[in-house]
């Protein structure tokens, strides 16, 4: 099977809800038994873990709450807006007025998601002096990953920049494209002028033709705001017209009256209110849908299933097109650049620059530099599946970043939670990990104590021999920053069968087959680590006292894992 | 007289540079090799791809044009090809450099025919990266990814699949597990 790499995530405390709400009536038990759960052990594949547990390189640590920080727990802030694909800072203006996409030239290909490149359909020059004519030709857009070139749904561009200016007043197929900014002028211009023949000025406002979404919401929206000034009564300000009108805001209990029927019913200001009609044809916003599908079937007749859209370029798209020359280019989405906050204190715990080419960050509080890190190895050579029943030993690496030495205490429940409880045992519970410091320190300190300062390594004479094994309440190997400790752990079997004394208690109540994920080995380990750190000093605190007390004070922080050990083999 | 020198898997430059025996590194005076890079067996680098200018300049230009020039502490995984891109441009054909930055990780049976790949890129194994694509820093491309030509990949993207789309982001505690210091130095002589 798949290869099993071992694994430790860590649970985030914003998970634990210390003040539990009351059920009243049955669940009044239930509730108490969780709250026991909870203190007791941490089972990693309950409902309630889903979601909280990270790796370490997720989480972030907030300084001021001496807390770790999951990507749950933080609130985004938004530093920049800029697109993937040709890496230009967009303005937050321009977000909110454009959308959220590239305004460029920047595009995905709508069949296959790739870039599309701009080329030009002129013949490339031969002979001389050909490396130096520019070519002008019409320009399409083409995909170098699947060969979707935009001729393919009938556009063709005449500048190879400003993509999508052009794309937006061209339609699939070459015709040009009203937009709705120009179907306004024009209907405000007609009314201004007056209707002439149409010989004189091209109509190009078409009482019947079939509208596209954006279209048709311009025109409805224009239709109603002039049916809304027309019925409603009062001023200039039809839409704040006291109690009357459609758009006053005391227009929804008004409404509601009439519908109780109450007696408060205001008759004089119903009848005050005009009649509103509805769009009578396109230009108003009117849409009628065809009722037979005639064009549509013949289509998927000539060009059968290959020839319509699959769901997830359908989703790309905001038309709902059905065949493969109705797709549109998509422009790119535009991506962020974010720092985050601590939901608690407000306090910044990752701010990236705000320049798209510079990848530092002005602040970066990880986890990592404050929480030891935990690797996981088996003793032995590395086995592929763990045998059930037979004792294998772990060990497992605490690496500390912290430049003060840490006292760890390590607990794990005897059993593992779940229907096939494994035992685990720590063979060395409490112990000291020393500090990060730097290691021209380490090398001149101990120059002369060196073969005293670290423990060897079990050479491999020793390790035939038999010694390989740990020793309870010692800790395997020490190392400058680093300790690593052996954990023994004996795998359940995964039979579902078997005689009733055997099971265990989950086991009992659920009889199902062995369900994905319950054949790995995870073991929930509490840690807690305690250090002391250098309180921090006011100014113009310690005056009088004289230069340099250090005040020490103890800190501890204490937190839920899941180690991910390996397979257990089946039977 | 003097010792004998054991022959090992890697030839270590002054530089650094640890290149296998059974590598194939053809045109080598069109390489950059910045110091620390670890050239593991049978990969493949071509510099033999050159720039072939078409008549810019003759005075100017310095004797060797570089192919494919490489950062620090670079690692190129067993089997994996580096090969500059090349292209029709105004009726010729001509290749382009490949610029590699420091601390990049190229897993093996890759083929890269990128045009600039930024510091701190984690390349998986069997991946094959399009011509002219631009990876930006701290980029980790999952294995059997294929970049499509063109492709510009920004900072801090975690990308999969065939063509390559962004799956996700890069944290900000994975920067440090992108740095390949600690890897040159496993590399052994045996």
């Amino acid at each position: 099977m798949t290869s099993f790499t071992p694994y430790t995530y860590f649970q985030c405390p914003c998970t634990d809800t210390s003040t539990s709400s009351r059920i009243f009536g049955t669940d009044s038990t239930g509730s108490e038994e969780e709250n026991d759960e909870d203190d007791k052990t941490f089972d990693p594949r309950a409902p309630r873990a889903a979601y909280s547990l990270h790796p370490l390189e997720h989480l972030l640590y907030c300084e001021d709450c001496h807390q770790i920080r999951c990507p749950r727990c933080v609130l985004d802030e938004i530093v920049t807006w800029y697109c993937p694909n040709c890496l230009f800072e967009v303005p937050s203006s321009s977000v909110k007025s454009e959308g959220n996409r590239c305004a460029r030239s920047c595009f995905q290909c709508p069949i296959c998601t790739a870039t599309l490149s701009v080329s030009s359909l002129e013949v490339p020059p031969t002979g001389l002096g050909a490396e130096y004519a520019t070519q002008s030709g019409p320009y399409v857009l083409n995909c170098t990953y699947c060969q979707w070139t935009s001729k393919e749904i009938g556009i063709q561009l005449e500048k190879p920049n400003s993509v999508f200016a052009q794309l937006a007043k061209i339609k699939n197929g070459g015709d040009p494209y009203i937009t709705a900014k120009e179907r306004r002028r024009e209907g405000s211009r007609q009314l201004t002028e007056g209707r002439r023949g149409s010989a004189d000025t091209e109509n190009i406002l078409d009482p019947n033709e079939t509208l596209d979404a954006e279209s048709q919401f311009s025109n409805l929206k224009a239709f109603y705001q002039s049916q809304l000034a027309d019925t409603s009564p009062g001023g200039a300000l039809g839409s704040f017209s006291g109690d009357y009108g459609y758009g006053s805001p005391g227009a929804l209990s008004r409404i509601m009256g009439l519908y109780t029927g109450s007696s408060f019913a205001d008759k004089k200001s119903k009848n005050k209110m005009g009649n509103m009609r509805e769009a009578s044809d396109a230009l108003e916003g009117l849409q009628i849908s065809s009722t037979s599908a005639e064009g549509t079937i013949t289509k998927l007749r000539t060009e059968g299933w290959e020839g319509t859209v699959s769901t997830s370029q359908r989703a790309e798209q905001n038309h709902g097109p059905r065949f493969l020359d109705e797709l549109r280019p998509v422009p790119h989405l535009l991506r962020t650049k974010r720092s985050k906050r601590c939901k608690t204190c407000r306090h910044i715990l990752s701010k990236p620059e705000s320049k798209v080419s510079n990848t530092r960050f002005r602040i970066r509080l990880v986890a990592p530099n404050y929480i030891p890190s935990i690797t996981i190895q088996p003793l032995q050579p590395p086995l592929s599946l763990l045998a059930p029943m037979k004792p294998v030993q772990f060990v497992l690496t605490f690496k500390n970043p912290l430049f003060e030495n840490v006292r760890v205490s390590i607990a794990t429940p005897a059993s593992t939670p779940g229907r096939f409880a494994s035992k685990v045992t720590v063979l060395c519970p409490q112990f000291e990990v020393g500090a990060n410091t730097d290691v021209w320190d380490e090398a001149l300190q101990s120059s002369s104590t060196q073969s005293s300062s670290r423990e060897k390594r079990r050479t491999k004479e020793e390790a035939s021999s038999g010694q390989n094994q740990a020793e309870a309440g010692k800790v395997w190997e020490r190392g400058r920053n680093w300790v690593s400790v052996v954990l023994e752990v004996v795998p359940a079997s995964l039979r579902t069968d078997g005689p009733e004394f055997m099971k265990s208690e989950e086991m009992k109540k659920d009889k199902g087959p062995l369900r994905e994920g319950e054949d790995v080995l995870e073991i929930p380990v509490f840690v807690r680590i305690e250090w002391e750190a250098e309180a921090a000093q006011e100014e113009g605190g310690g005056l009088g006292k004289g230069d340099k007390t250090e005040l020490k004070e103890k800190r501890e922080l204490a937190y839920w894992c899941v180690l991910g050990m390996g397979r257990i083999a089946q039977v | 007289m003097s010792k004998k020198i054991a022959k090992g898997e890697y030839i270590e430059t002054d530089t650094g540079n640890k290149v296998s025996r059974r590598s194939q590194i053809i045109g080598t005076t069109n390489i950059i090799l910045g110091g620390k890079t670890v050239i593991q067996a049978e990969v493949i680098i071509r510099g033999d791809l050159l720039r072939s200018f078409p008549s810019s300049n003759p005075g100017e230009k310095q004797g060797n044009p570089v192919a494919v020039a490489i950062g620090r502490y670079c690692f190129f995984s067993r089997g994996c090809e580096l090969k500059p891109p090349g292209k029709l441009y105004k009726g010729m054909f001509s290749y382009y450099p490949l610029k590699i930055a420091d601390h990049v990780f190229v897993g093996s049976g890759s083929v890269v025919e990128a045009a600039l790949i930024g510091t701190h890129v984690n390349i998986g194994a069997n991946v094959v990266v399009g011509k002219f694509a631009i990876i930006k820093d701290f980029v980790k491309i999952l294995d059997g990814t294929v970049v499509p030509p063109n492709m510009v990949i920004p900072s801090f993207s975690i990308v999969a699949g065939r063509p390559a789309q962004i799956v996700g982001e890069v944290a900000e505690g994975e920067v440090e597990s992108f740095d390949i210091r600690e890897i040159y130095r496993s590399v052994g002589n045996s």
